[in-house]
């Protein structure tokens, strides 16, 4: 079911709404969880078992870790001072082994619906090489919705309890309704435990100012996708698949337009399910503030898939470069290096480590391991220029403070990640880069080819229009200014006249119907 | 104090470090910086930060850094 089909927003959420407010507040956390294991149900079947036993596993691995930590206590209150070392490392060791336990069951599950085929493949091809005539057989499978969205949320469940973060929860319930909340489902964010799990199980009532309040954000989410990312998708679809009949600005429009329409899509979805939760009382986290501001591309994924970098940052970035061999690596190396670019050798091997996941995160494929190290390599560099950088505009006098440096910035960054995404959507490396080359090598324009890639003249100045709106409304967010809160201050009439020209505008401007393509939900499939 | 101002300096300059209190949230410290500051602190003052003190609450100012480094000196 796709989030922009109008029966889930005028059918199914005003259903699952009244369904939730008929129950008492003690029943409601049980009757989410119906409905979002019964959507889970709906679109993978019986693959519901996967998101069964990853609940369970994390829930019992939870209380196991937490009994282990509670033995800890009572048993160091009977010992020596001079044993407690020994104690407190020989409880460490039980829990890492739950800890570990559970991770290894988990992850297991998301390998071999996500990776085993790209692995089978690879190993298969390497076995052709060495003429070894044994090969791994292909099977095919469908991975489970939100594997590797509810995977990573499980994970840092039982991680944040192994750090003493939080607590283990009892309630099996609340615990499961965190990890299933079904508009999560297909394209995260990835929330932590302690951002939503309370909030969703309090059951607080669904009134009309919370449905309006949060169906406002999905009509803006809708206007993303329905006016801007399904109309782009004309030029990404045209251009992507036959781009030898096109010149270098084709591509590159091409290319340009993609970014924007994976934004469009993406934070559009976001917006509806940042919208279902504010309906329930429940504060999903923002994926995304306004990425395209950034400074540079460290600071783009920061801004970018916000809950996805964060994961990353702080289950494999800090524990890696801050692990024991990886401290000893940093005292070598400050010795040698000094006092920036010596710790920069560890985080350097996080950083490649967190790329690499995060490349393959997305989806099991040379290119998305291209993907990930093109980024570790701009972020590192970015890093080591940086002291070069800030040199060489004090010598020439350029105050990187001003408005036309930090535009010039903005530009510089959206283009390396305009390049990132084109590895991301090409479908193999070796046609990422014959578009590069062609880019390059078939550089010409002429106006006449704008209309030539799918879109005629109404589509143009739609598109710019609704991106000007996107605009203002980014510096707004930008600048603190909460455009959703001021209008919802606003008197009764004020407020429906907005909402009425919001439906207006995609009811008229929505690329749907003939001639259009919607774009499929890029990230449901990682 | 002085001693982690004078840190913070070498690693990023230009910063008020005495009234800016948003060093992470604000991005001007990125992850990269927060390792080399890390390692920084923990020679000068003898302390072992660990990973899950690593939060944007603990280094938004140098006072909130200067919090943290008491707290895990008297934890020691």
């Amino acid at each position: 079911m796709s989030f922009f089909s109008p029966v889930f927003a005028f059918v199914f959420i005003p259903f699952v709404v009244i369904v939730y407010n008929l129950f008492p507040k003690k029943l409601r956390a049980a009757v989410l969880l119906a409905i979002s294991l019964l959507f889970f149900a709906f679109v993978s079947r019986w693959l519901i078992l996967y998101i069964i036993l990853s609940i369970i596993s994390i829930y019992l691995s939870g209380l196991g870790m937490q009994a282990i930590e509670k033995k800890k206590k009572e048993v160091l209150k009977t010992v020596e001072k001079d044993e407690k070392k020994a104690v407190k490392e020989s409880y460490k060791k039980k829990k890492k082994f739950v800890l570990v336990m559970c991770i290894i069951f988990n992850v297991a599950f998301l390998f071999m619906f996500k990776y085993f085929n790209f692995f089978a493949v690879n190993v298969n091809l390497l076995l052709e090489y060495f003429k070894v005539g044994r090969s791994i057989t292909i099977v095919k499978h469908l991975a489970p919705i939100g594997i590797s969205f509810y995977t990573l949320e499980a994970l840092s469940y039982v991680l944040d309890i192994y750090y003493g973060k939080i607590e283990a929860d009892k309630n099996i319930i609340r615990l499961a309704l965190y990890v299933a909340f079904f508009p999560q489902l297909l394209e995260g964010p990835i929330a932590r435990y302690q951002d939503t799990a309370e909030a969703l199980y309090e059951g607080k009532k669904v009134t009309f100012e919370s449905f309006t309040f949060g169906y406002q954000k999905i009509l803006y989410g809708f206007a993303k996708k329905l006016i801007i990312a399904d109309r782009l998708n004309i030029i990404v679809k045209e251009v992507f698949e036959d781009f030898n009949s096109y010149n270098g600005i084709s591509i590159f429009i091409s290319i340009v337009a993609y970014t924007i329409m994976l934004y469009m899509e993406f934070s559009g979805t976001i917006d509806i399910v940042i919208g279902i939760g504010e309906m329930f009382g429940v504060k999903v986290p923002e994926n995304f503030r306004q990425p395209f501001f950034a400074k540079n591309v460290s600071e783009f994924w920061t801004r970018w898939h916000i809950s996805l970098g964060l994961w990353f940052k702080d289950y494999i970035f800090y524990p890696v470069s801050l692990s024991k061999t990886m401290k000893n690596l940093t005292g070598k190396a400050k010795k040698k290096l000094g006092n920036h670019y010596g710790p920069l050798v560890s985080g350097s091997v996080a950083l490649l480590a967190v790329w690499l996941l995060n490349g393959l995160w997305h989806g099991a494929g040379w290119h998305y391991i291209f993907f990930g190290l093109y980024h570790f390599f701009m972020i590192l560099m970015g890093n080591i220029w940086e002291p070069s950088v800030a040199k060489a505009c004090e010598k020439m006098g350029i105050d990187r403070k001003k408005k036309g440096y930090r535009i010039f910035q903005s530009v510089k960054m959206s283009i390396l990640v305009f390049i990132g995404e084109l590895f991301f959507r090409a479908p193999s490396l070796a046609v990422a880069f014959a578009m590069l080359k062609r880019m390059f090598n078939a550089f010409s324009f002429r106006v006449g080819e704008l209309f030539e890639l799918g879109m005629d003249a109404r589509d143009y100045v739609v598109l710019v229009f609704g991106l000007i709106g996107i605009f203002i409304m980014g510096i707004l967010r930008e600048k603190g200014i909460d455009v959703r809160e001021n209008i919802s201050k606003k008197k009764l009439v004020t407020r429906w006249l907005i909402y009425y020209a919001l439906i207006l505008l995609i009811l008229i401007f929505g690329a749907y119907g003939q001639g259009y393509v919607p774009v499929d939900p890029i990230y449901a499939d990682f | 104090m002085e001693e982690l101002i004078e840190i913070l300096e070498d690693l990023q300059p230009g910063v008020d470090y005495e009234n800016v209190d948003d060093l992470v949230d604000g991005r001007y410290l990125d992850s990269l910086t927060i390792l080399s500051l890390i390692s920084e602190i923990e020679d000068a003052f003898d302390v072992e930060i660990p990973t899950v003190e690593i939060i944007p609450a603990n280094f938004n100012s140098a006072a909130k850094i200067w919090e943290l480094i008491e707290r895990l000196q008297e934890e020691d």
